[in-house]
């Protein structure tokens, strides 16, 4: 909560005030990630055929989807196989990772566990 | 000390005689069995040559050439790129039979910019540009080759005999038309010699084309130069015979072979067989193999499929099923069938090729992998009709090689853009019943929306609608919209052209659209435009990225009173009430803290815009909104929220603000009149309980005990649960129970009873509860397994072994929770809190034989350690050993022997022979003693860790930064970086931004180019190598010199080159000017500078170079050199770095000199350098009262704080840098003025950042004096917490900030009981070892009863140790890691 002011007064004066405020915010964010890691997986290998809204409607077996994002490339129109989905809580997250096989379209996924880490790109996320 | 001795004895003593476990023996017995497996290990990873297959035989001749080849050894860069370019083109051919164009272009590239290229690479890529490229068609493959050919010798590439072989091979290859004796005229004016095998491949280039007589005339050369004719020879002239229509001759080479004393072998039947099916003669095809198998030769798959190839190129396809029947199909020769495949499709024989595709043995039956995939790629590429390849898809599939074919297929083709075939394809999958998805169209509509093709859109558009997929929003957004100058445009042309979606889709992507660029106008019109009613729902996304892109609060206004009031927007259900408040809730959900913060006012606007337009939300929503805004720290907002609230519905449903007592006097009235008392009474238990006045709650409740309700005793039980009431919470809980035994308490007050009753030793009842939460099947989050782990340590704290072992195994075998190693920590902090050792390691034992897991083992040992408790260790070691291994034991212990300090001891560990980097363990123990900030130990374990096996140590050093980033410690940092030198390290990039950074945050100069110093000086060696010797020699001496940052000899070697007229590569000259600006040699530097700029034409610095250059000026006062260098560097479109930028415009306004700041803001605006407008704000105003204009400054900055439109807002307005120089150069008017200034902005504006600013400028430069004046006019400086909580937060981070905070909590006592700033403080004053101010604190804050969290406690205590003086207190026995993570955990768990 700290952090929460910090960044209300940020002075942008001098440059070494900055970049200690940045240390600052590094450490807090050190602090969170050793504690808070967010109820995400990252999905490795997702066929060219599936989207955000197919690895929606495959993970909600494991629980409620809150976010799920699969990035496309604007210059090609077609996204680099990775994916992330987040749910609304560790327990549903390990649901998903507990089961062995993940397959959408004939395609085995790699789910691993998101590292204490924002979550990323939202360009083409299906949020509602 | 004796007891630190110990364990050292104990090893020692070990070495000598047989206590020595058994594994040490081992490893101290020399070449034992680990050093073998690494020596094993070293073999497997070199290439395995003698496997490749035949395609890539001519690879290995390359590698073994490799090491022959005369590259003089210092060029080890070339040589590792040599090995990554065999490396990527072995294993391509290896796999695939081939090598892509793509990947021979990038090797071929990435060759070139290595420098100058070995004969080697040069040999590689030559070879590469023949069979192994199928898919090219042959002309491009010797387009390529020339093209290498080229642009290698241009880069000083010598070619000698083996490179002119090479291009001969490529051109038989490739059936290149050429004039040999052209060639060997070529390779006469290049002064090489051809030899026995130039004229072999001159013969075969004769003889394809069926030219005997210039065949002859070759062999004539040969014979001349006594060459012997081998059996290549004549099969090139049975080749040559065949081509020129003379089967017969062609055969009776065969017998001048036998009387020449050669006996054919397969090449030479080879080529008699590819005559005769180039002839169509089946027959005689049949009859030779027959003959060869019958012989003792044998012709392998390789052969057969040439002939197949002869067959079908002929135009015989007919006879290739024969062919195919004879071939056998080893597994080895699938690459070589695949180059064929690809090659027969290249060449339009794509039938051909699907007939060997499928000929192939590849097991069906597992079917994991897909083949046949490159077959229908290239298919793609080379345009073969869709109906082909629909069939060819069908069959793959039927035959099990390809599961996904026509998928795969339709991947290709979108991949090349082929928007009919793609068609086609979708068209069958659709039939097929797969699902047609939207994002299939969008690479294809990317395609033309790169080139603005509208009508190619609309076509693609068309195919949608064809195939029954109606566009989804981000279809319209993202690939439909760009390629219209206006989206207005896009319905008007889909209408045009019949496009238009049934749905209303088009409608919410043209409202997304327009508010991703914030066009609130243009929503509102196309709300109020739109017919067809459609969900609220589906736009809150869209409206709310709008809302935060547009500062219009009226259109944010309207557009909310439309959503609210038209029947257009909200008929669902909830209605819109409900609607307009989630969307309100969302929205404000959505804006981060900074961002509500900012943006305060115009939400305060719109929230009575709203009230104005009577728009009403539901007091739940209200509350959620509440709870959001308190989180943002903006509580202030709260209140104009309220105003919305729908308060008739709120009178209806309760009475609002009813004291406890006015509750009671109902109750009573109630009661008398004999009225239904449970509404009331619950309520007025509620409310008791919210006050958490547990006496009198008890006293209601027994007095109406018969009208108590379940939610009533729920509120109880909680409340005495909070109040450590175990009698009362326990005897209510069966009350409860006695009312409903079904009714189930939330999980957080079934773990307070559970807590509640551990605590007063009511051990059954507790595991009863738990037991109960596993029967009624009670939600189990996150949160309540960290609650368990609390309730389990608090009691380790208080030392029940018996509650924590039962609680533990009550929640475990129940399956509450996992019987994960965190919530098993307890277990063994019982016994280590009691300093029972045996006990804690049983207990670990035993943990880990239940459960596998092996919690706290590393505190245990370090323990056992420190007691010399050698019996002990040798049984946990025993343990470990036998059930994870030798290797974690030994890691084990040496972990445990550094965080004791035993650091000999680790050394004689971590040396065992055979001992190998684990770098997750590694890891481990660096994140540990970074985050509980042990210096010394990180720094022995980087020590220790130099010799051992496959260490990562770029990322031990990583860490080691990390640490000293965490200290500010800028010395240490750079002491590491020298050892990375003397270590040969090569940094990663981010080892290297991160040395950078603590360096210049603390104002010291990097002295590198973040990050390409190390590659570029390995480059420039290489592209010298060709100049001649001595001043090659110069030019690396001097930049091994610069490497090893000797200024003195690189200029003295500089000084030497310039003697003797000596020029070198530009960049050379600017890391050495580079490296003379870092070490302070200005003049020299310049000399550099201008020998340079007079023998190099255009000669000019790099970035890094350039920054350096100017921060030198400035130091050195050249201030208007310093502004020509930045002026000049900008026209050449170079960025200088940010600090340098800085430092100049500061270094003006100390002078007072306006005119060249404003100069600067003129000449980067617009460049990325990531300057502030802050810097120019502050600088110019400092410029201004350095010039006596002091009013004039104020009235700006007073401008740009107040105006309507300011580009900063005041919480980001900071200026303290301004005051802070104001004070540093007493500059006593304008002081004054500042101060005036400062308070007129609080006092009217409510503007209290700069005022608290200038108060903490005065207290960190010591006038407390005036900052307590300051304070007394102007008394909200003491509330600006934020800001304070700023100040704490980072000056606790630096040295000798202690006085300053402790005059600061003098000035503001109040602040002392913030818990930031006491622990900052606290931080501060073990920084700066100030014992006393720590006692004065701690002592107040106990005084205060302040509940102290167990890092501050940790923090003083290890103070006051250090001090020599005894502590107060029980020191908290956990690693500062551990404690800052329990804190946090606590902030988050919701009780």
């Amino acid at each position: 909560m700290s952090q929460l002011v910090t960044q209300q007064v940020l002075p942008v004066s001098r440059p070494e005030l900055a970049d200690a405020f940045l240390l600052d915010m590094a450490a807090s964010a050190v602090r969170r990630g050793l504690t808070l890691a967010p109820p995400v997986a990252f999905i490795r290998r997702i066929p060219w055929t599936a989207a955000s809204s197919e690895l929606r409607t495959y993970f909600a077996q494991f629980g409620h989807i809150r976010k799920c994002t699969v990035p496309f490339d604007r210059e090609t129109g077609f996204h680099k196989g990775i994916g992330w989905v987040q749910f609304s809580s560790q327990g549903e997250l390990q649901n998903a990772l507990q089961q062995e096989n993940h397959i959408i379209d004939g395609v085995k996924l790699q789910v691993l566990a998101q590292r204490p880490k924002v979550l990323e790109g939202d360009q083409t996320s299906d949020e509602d | 000390m004796a007891a630190l001795l110990r364990p050292a004895r104990w090893l020692l003593a070990a070495g000598a005689s047989r206590r020595l476990p058994l594994y040490l023996r081992l490893f101290a017995g020399g070449p034992g069995r680990p050093s073998s497996v690494s020596r094993l290990t070293a073999a497997d990873v070199r290439p395995a040559a003698g496997v490749l297959p035949s395609q890539a035989r001519l690879y290995t001749i390359v590698a073994e050439k490799k090491d022959l080849s005369e590259e003089p050894p210092s060029l080890k860069r070339n040589s590792s790129q040599f090995d990554w370019a065999l490396m990527r083109l072995d294993n391509s051919v290896r796999r695939t039979g081939r090598i892509t164009k793509k990947l021979l272009q990038r090797v071929f590239e990435s060759t070139c910019r290595s420098g100058s290229p070995g004969g080697n690479q040069a040999l590689l890529l030559l070879r590469s540009c023949g069979s192994l490229l199928p898919e090219l068609s042959l002309t491009e493959r010797t387009e390529f080759a020339h093209k290498i050919w080229n642009k290698l010798q241009k880069l000083g590439t010598i070619y000698d005999v083996s490179h002119y072989n090479a291009l001969l091979k490529v051109y038989l290859q490739n059936e290149h038309k050429f004039s040999p004796t052209d060639f060997l005229t070529k390779m006469e004016e290049a002064h090489i010699q051809p030899n026995r095998v130039t004229y072999q491949r001159l013969i075969a280039a004769y003889c394809n084309t069926g030219d005997m007589e210039g065949a002859s005339k070759i062999l004539g050369f040969m014979k001349t130069k006594d060459l012997p004719i081998t059996e290549a020879v004549f099969s090139a002239l049975v080749t040559g015979h065949a081509r020129a229509g003379d089967m017969e001759n062609a055969e009776n080479i065969l017998t001048v072979m036998k009387d020449a004393g050669i006996e054919p072998g397969p090449d030479t039947y080879l080529a008699l067989l590819n005559a005769y099916a180039e002839k169509g003669n089946i027959d005689h095809v049949k009859q030779i193999l027959e003959n060869v198998e019958k012989s003792d030769h044998c012709l392998m798959d390789r052969d057969l499929l040439q002939i197949i190839v002869s067959f079908s190129k002929a135009g015989y396809p007919q006879y290739v099923s024969e062919i195919l029947d004879k071939v056998t199909y080893e597994r080895r020769y699938i690459p070589d069938a695949m180059n064929l495949i690809l090659l027969l499709v290249t060449k339009k024989l794509e039938d051909t090729a699907f007939q060997i595709l499928l000929a192939l043995p590849i097991s069906n039956e597992d079917n994991e992998n897909d083949f046949g995939s490159f077959f229908l790629q290239h298919c793609v590429t080379m345009d073969t009709p869709a109906e082909k390849l629909i069939d060819y898809c069908k069959k793959l599939k039927e035959a099990k090689m390809h599961s996904s074919s026509l998928h795969f297929t339709l991947h290709c083709a979108l991949l090349a853009n082929k928007a009919d075939l793609a068609k086609a394809l979708m068209k069958v999958l659709k039939e097929e019943g797969f699902p047609i998805r939207f994002h299939y169209f969008w690479p294809l509509l990317i395609a033309h929306q790169k080139r603005k093709d509208v009508q190619g859109i609309i076509d693609i558009l068309k195919i949608m609608k064809e195939m029954g997929v109606d566009p989804n929003q981000e279809t319209y957004v993202n690939y439909v919209f760009p390629c219209f100058d206006d989206i207005k445009s896009v319905r008007a042309a889909l209408q045009e052209n019949e496009c238009l979606p049934n749905s209303n889709t088009l409608y919410q992507a043209e409202v997304r659209s327009e508010a991703l660029n914030g066009n609130l106008d243009s929503i509102l019109s196309l709300l109020e435009s739109n017919i067809s009613p459609f969900p609220f729902n589906s736009l809150r996304g869209s409206l709310i990225l709008g809302f935060r892109r547009s500062m219009n609060v009226d259109l944010w206004s309207k557009i909310t009173e439309l959503l609210y009031k038209d029947g257009r927007y909200c008929q669902e259900p909830p209605g819109p009430t409900e609607a307009v408040g989630y969307f309100l809730y969302n929205l404000i959900d959505s804006m981060s803290d900074s961002e509500v913060q900012a943006k305060e006012e115009h939400l305060r606007q719109y929230f009575h815009q709203l009230k104005k337009m009577n728009i009403k939300v539901s007091e739940n929503i209200f509350r959620g909104i509440r709870n959001l805004l308190e989180g943002y720290h903006v509580p202030e907002l709260i209140k104009d929220v309220k105003v919305l609230v729908d308060t008739e519905k709120i009178d209806s449903r309760k009475t609002p603000q009813l004291t406890s007592s006015d509750l009671e006097s109902t109750l009573e009235k109630l009661k008398v009149g004999n009225q239904p008392i449970g509404d009331v009474l619950k309520q007025l238990i509620l409310l008791l309980c919210s006050e958490e006045n547990m006496e009198k709650a008890l006293e209601v409740k027994a007095k109406y005990e018969s009208d108590m309700v379940i939610g009533g005793y729920a509120a109880l039980i909680h409340l005495c649960c909070r109040h450590d009431n175990a009698e009362d919470a326990l005897n209510l809980k069966q009350e409860f129970d006695r009312l409903d035994p079904s009714a189930v308490l939330d999980t957080a007050k079934y773990v307070g009873l559970v807590k509640v009753l551990g605590k007063h030793g009511r051990l059954q009842d507790a595991i009863n509860i738990l037991k109960e939460m596993k029967e009624k099947d009670v939600l189990i989050k996150d949160a309540t397994v960290l609650s368990f782990f609390h309730i389990l340590n608090g009691e380790a704290l208080r030392g029940e072994t018996e509650t924590v072992k039962q609680l533990h195994e009550a929640i475990v075998t129940l399956g509450l929770a996992k019987p994960t190693t965190n919530i098993s920590f307890p277990l063994v902090t019982v016994h280590l809190e009691k300093d029972d050792l045996p006990a804690a390691l049983e207990a670990s034992i035993d943990l880990y034989q239940k459960y596998k897991i092996l919690p706290r083992i590393h505190d245990v040992l370090c323990k056992l350690i420190e007691r010399g408790e050698t019996d002990l260790i040798q049984k946990a070691m025993d343990f470990v050993s036998q059930e994870q291994g030798e290797m974690t034991m030994l890691y084990d212990l040496f972990f445990a022997f550094l965080q004791t300090g035993n650091y000999k001891e680790a050394r004689k560990i971590i040396e065992t022979p055979g001992i190998r980097a684990r770098p997750t363990r590694l890891q481990w123990f660096c994140d540990r003693c970074i985050t509980s900030n042990q210096v010394e130990t990180l720094e022995k374990l980087v020590e220790l860790t130099e010799k051992l096996f496959e260490c990562d140590r770029d990322q031990m050093y990583y860490s080691l930064l990390k640490l000293y980033k965490v200290n500010s410690d800028w010395q240490r940092a750079d002491a590491a970086w020298n050892k990375m030198q003397e270590e040969n390290i090569i940094p990663r990039e981010k080892t290297l931004r991160l040395l950078a950074e603590i360096l210049k945050s603390n104002n010291q100069e990097v002295p590198f180019d973040v990050p390409e110093l190390w590659f570029e000086d390995d480059r420039h060696s290489l592209s010298s190598s060709s100049a001649s010797t001595v001043e090659a020699d110069m030019e690396k001496t001097v930049l091994e010199a610069c490497r090893l940052r000797k200024f003195r000899d690189a200029f003295t070697m500089f000084l030497e080159a310039q003697k003797q007229n000596v020029v070198f590569n530009s960049e050379t000259y600017s890391t050495l000017i580079r490296l003379l600006l870092s070490k302070d040699n200005f003049t020299e530097a310049m000399q550099v500078k201008d020998f340079a700029e007079t023998h190099i034409k255009g000669f000019t610095l790099n970035d890094a170079a350039n920054s350096l250059l100017i921060i030198t000026q400035v130091r050195r006062d050249y201030l208007k050199v310093a502004l020509e260098t930045l002026k000049a560097a900008l026209d050449l479109e170079h960025i200088p770095s940010k600090i340098a930028v800085t430092r100049l415009i500061q270094a003006f306004a100390l002078k007072g000199d306006l005119e060249s700041i404003e100069a600067i803001q003129k000449m980067v605006n617009g460049l990325s350098i990531g300057l502030s407008s802050m810097v120019f704000i502050n600088n110019i105003a400092l410029a201004q009262m350095k010039n006596n204009n002091i009013d004039v400054a104020i009235e700006n900055i007073e401008h740009m704080l107040t105006s309507e439109n300011r580009t900063i807002e005041p919480q980001y307005f900071g200026l303290s840098y301004l005051f802070r120089k104001v004070i540093e150069e007493q500059m006593e008017p304008a002081i004054e003025k500042l101060s005036i200034m400062s308070e007129r902005l609080a006092n009217h504006f409510a503007l209290y950042k700069p005022v608290t600013d200038l108060f903490l400028q005065l207290v960190d430069s010591g006038r407390v004096d005036d900052a307590k004046a300051l304070l007394q006019r102007c008394g909200a400086i003491a509330e600006q917490t934020s800001i304070f909580l700023v100040f704490f937060l980072r000056n606790s981070q630096k040295p000798k900030k202690a006085p300053v905070l402790k005059t600061l909590l003098e000035l503001i006592p109040e602040l002392r009981e913030k818990e930031e700033v006491y622990s900052s403080s606290m931080k501060s004053y073990v920084l700066d070892k100030d014992v006393a101010s720590a006692k004065v604190l701690y002592d107040h804050l106990t005084a205060k009863n302040v509940k102290l969290n167990e890092l501050f406690l940790k923090r003083y205590a290890s103070l006051l140790k250090h001090a020599g003086q005894p502590v107060p207190f029980t020191e908290p026995p956990e690693s500062f890691e551990f404690y800052i993570k329990q804190l946090k955990e606590e902030r988050e768990s919701p009780s």
